[in-house]
């Protein structure tokens, strides 16, 4: 009963992949330019996260240190935040590049 | 399969800028978000000191980015520059995809080893004020060495981007571009962050003890050379790669050997780098305490940071012979 289940099961499957359309040139031209702008985009976010966290870790132990500079404290880890997004605002412009110039 | 000349070209243009991009921002972020985090703290101690701070890490942070502009740069080239091949084929992808490995791996140690001078000025500016000036000279001069693997790293990638574009699919010349991109990339990243440790060090101690600055300046310097040792190993195997070698022959086999070439230099750097940068970090900090062992120390540092090179002397080694005796 169930070997004849699984039988059917890889039969129905190969028959799909025999009449699935063989991979054209276009295809892969699409599917590099997807890869890449995952790969461009997944890596590239690491970085800001990593970095503006431990900002963000630093401006939180100072302000239980010395909460009457709040303001500037917070002022301060914004502006690092906004330096260290710059990496990955690039890598969101080329990975969009990327996905609409090549990808279909 | 076999593939047309466009998609070769595509594939190689989309995964190089890929890879260029997607590593080669990390280490810049990481190491500016560091730099935030230490100015955040110098604040808090002396908030009478802000816009100096700020000044400093704003400074600090625009060196520690430079890599990644460099990454954007190579990355639009990658994607747009024009290449006129007919046939193209492998090598052209191979060429492309190794700029992007090239210039991605070679910004991560760059920029965050960046990070941790840039971080030592602005905690060093808050403990003496007086003296942000000198401890920003050591500043600059700590980034411009870290950033040193991060320049071999952009020229591997313009050589390959401008000279290494050749119609055709030869699996030696693929594994050639490859493995030079490699062997400069990821010989980057542990100089990289092992130089930036070391500067790091000698900034903080420059700050604390202001009376032995050109000490551990000098001990900045010679602490960071060693670290960048394997980038230079690194850095000559790609150039080999690049333009020396032309015996490799054109099958499975010399593509894997001058690849496996090409891993063994790049990563065998990795450890060597960061060890070396710890020894240099707490032995520019120990020497700046006391200024008068200061011998002793460097003696000191620079065996153990000799031991420490010792598997990227291996590294090398196995590299060589791979692509001279195979």
């Amino acid at each position: 009963m169930l070997s004849t289940m699984l039988q059917t099961v890889v039969s129905q499957t190969a028959e799909a992949a025999s009449q699935a359309a063989a991979i054209t040139g276009a295809d892969l031209r699409a599917a590099g330019a997807l890869i890449g702008a995952g790969i461009c985009m997944g890596f590239g976010a690491i970085g800001p996260g990593v970095g503006e966290g431990f900002a963000a870790g630093k401006a939180c132990e100072a302000i239980g240190r010395a909460p009457e500079n709040a303001g500037l404290l917070t002022r301060t880890m914004l502006i690092g935040q906004a330096v260290s997004e710059s990496t990955g605002i690039y890598s969101l412009v080329v990975a969009l590049l990327m996905l609409f110039m090549f990808g279909k | 399969m076999e593939l047309s000349g466009e998609t070769w070209l595509m594939l190689g243009r989309t995964i190089g800028a890929g890879l260029a991009l997607g590593l080669g921002g990390i280490g810049a972020a990481v190491g500016m978000g560091m730099a935030a985090g230490q100015a955040n703290e110098g604040m808090m101690r002396q908030p009478a000191q802000q816009s100096a701070l700020l000044r400093t890490m704003l400074l600090g942070q625009a060196v520690g980015s430079s890599p990644s502009i460099f990454a954007l740069v190579i990355g639009l080239l990658i994607l747009f520059v024009p290449i006129n091949l007919e046939p193209a084929g492998g090598n052209v992808f191979a060429a492309l995809v190794g700029a992007g490995l090239a210039i991605g791996l070679g910004g991560l140690g760059g920029g965050a080893g960046c990070g941790f001078p840039a971080g030592a000025a602005c905690d060093g500016g808050a403990r003496n004020p007086r003296r942000l000036s000198k401890v920003m000279q050591g500043m600059f001069a700590g980034q411009a060495v870290t950033q040193s693997p991060c320049i071999f790293a952009t020229v591997v990638a313009f050589v390959l981007l401008f000279f290494k574009c050749e119609p055709g699919t030869d699996l030696a010349a693929m594994g050639l571009c490859l493995g030079a991109g490699l062997a400069v990339g990821a010989s980057a990243f542990g100089p990289g962050v092992g130089s930036g440790q070391a500067a790091g060090g000698a900034v903080q101690g420059m700050g604390r003890w202001p009376a032995s600055h050109t000490s551990t300046f000098r001990m900045m310097l010679i602490g960071q050379g060693t670290c960048q040792t394997p980038a230079i190993f690194g850095a000559l195997v790609a150039f080999l790669m690049l333009f020396v070698l032309d015996e490799v022959q054109n099958d499975i086999v010399g593509f894997a050997k001058v690849f496996g070439a090409g891993i063994a230099v790049g990563f065998g750097g990795l450890g060597p780098g960061i060890g070396s940068g710890m020894a240099g970090s707490s032995a520019c900090l120990a020497a700046a305490a006391r200024p008068d062992k200061g011998g002793l120390i460097m003696r000191t540092m620079l065996t153990g940071q000799a031991v420490s090179q010792s598997t990227a002397i291996y590294a090398l080694i196995i590299g060589l012979l791979l692509v001279y005796l195979f």
